[in-house]
């Protein structure tokens, strides 16, 4: 009965994608990224649990270390934007076309 | 199985949450859920290694990091306004379940070989050996990788010394 467990990771997936392309505000955005980040964890703990390679469990490990790295990366980006801009609205934010 | 059922029922209503929620904090709130259900299921299926990490670093971690930024700035000026468009939502609501339709095919088309469980060894020790004997060099690349991280957070949100004169001078 473990199937359902696939359908609940495709969804996390979508809906963070869903969430990622229709958000404004730059924390939202990096939320729902991390959930993104969280379905396809789960997805591959599955895959790992269907096929029997123990290494898969190793990626989650070291999938989880990245995601920290870019959680602390983006939301550091985010206070040095607000520092600049006073804001953290996507539609604010010119810096290239400046 | 009845546990199995209800936390998806529980990790989809707290990602809605996530989603749908007017206020960002308690989206982020809604995020912390989600990744504890997240890492029951990871206990439920037996990986408990890694549901302790995603306990402690996920939702220990990252989603309290969230709710400090949000204290940092001031969040009563940001509320959660989406976007209205008609024709951005009807588009992306098909591209998703043509997604989530693909998805399940592929998964009805597999379900036998997907839903067996066929780890012989789950304990903690043959995992560990592996970590510390094959996979040592991408380990120990990883502590490099939350180092660099690290420094790049002083280096991004450190103040430029030019600004924080010219407030003083201003404040002066």
């Amino acid at each position: 009965m473990s199937s359902i467990y696939y359908y609940l990771a495709g969804f996390l997936f979508t809906l963070g994608l869903l969430g990622t392309i229709f958000k404004k505000d730059l924390i939202s955005i990096l939320l729902c990224l991390e959930m993104m980040m969280g379905g396809v964890s789960l997805l591959i703990i599955l895959f790992s649990r269907s096929t029997g390679v123990l290494e898969s469990q190793l990626l989650v490990f070291f999938t989880i270390i990245i995601s920290a790295c870019e959680v602390a990366i983006g939301l550091s980006l985010i206070i040095a934007l607000y520092r600049k801009k006073q804001t953290i609205y996507t539609d604010d934010i010119k810096i290239i076309t400046e | 199985m009845i546990s199995d059922i209800f936390l998806t029922i529980i990790t989809m209503a707290f990602a809605l949450m996530v989603v749908f929620s007017k206020k960002t904090v308690v989206a982020a709130f809604a995020l912390l859920m989600t990744l504890l259900s997240i890492a029951m299921i990871y206990f439920q299926l037996g990986t408990v290694f890694l549901s302790a990490i995603q306990v402690l670093v996920n939702a220990g971690a990252v989603a309290i990091l969230f709710v400090f930024v949000m204290m940092l700035i001031n969040l009563e000026q940001f509320q959660n306004n989406r976007e209205k468009g008609k024709a951005k939502l009807i588009i992306s609501s098909v591209t998703v379940l043509v997604i989530l339709g693909v998805f399940a095919l592929i998964i009805n088309n597999n379900i036998e070989v997907l839903t067996s469980n066929n780890i012989a060894d789950n304990s903690m020790k043959a995992l560990f050996e592996k970590l510390f004997n094959v996979y040592y060099l991408p380990f120990e690349m990883a502590t490099v990788l939350l180092l660099a991280a690290l420094v790049a957070c002083v280096v991004i949100t450190g103040q430029d010394k030019a600004v924080a004169k010219e407030e003083g001078a201003k404040h002066e």
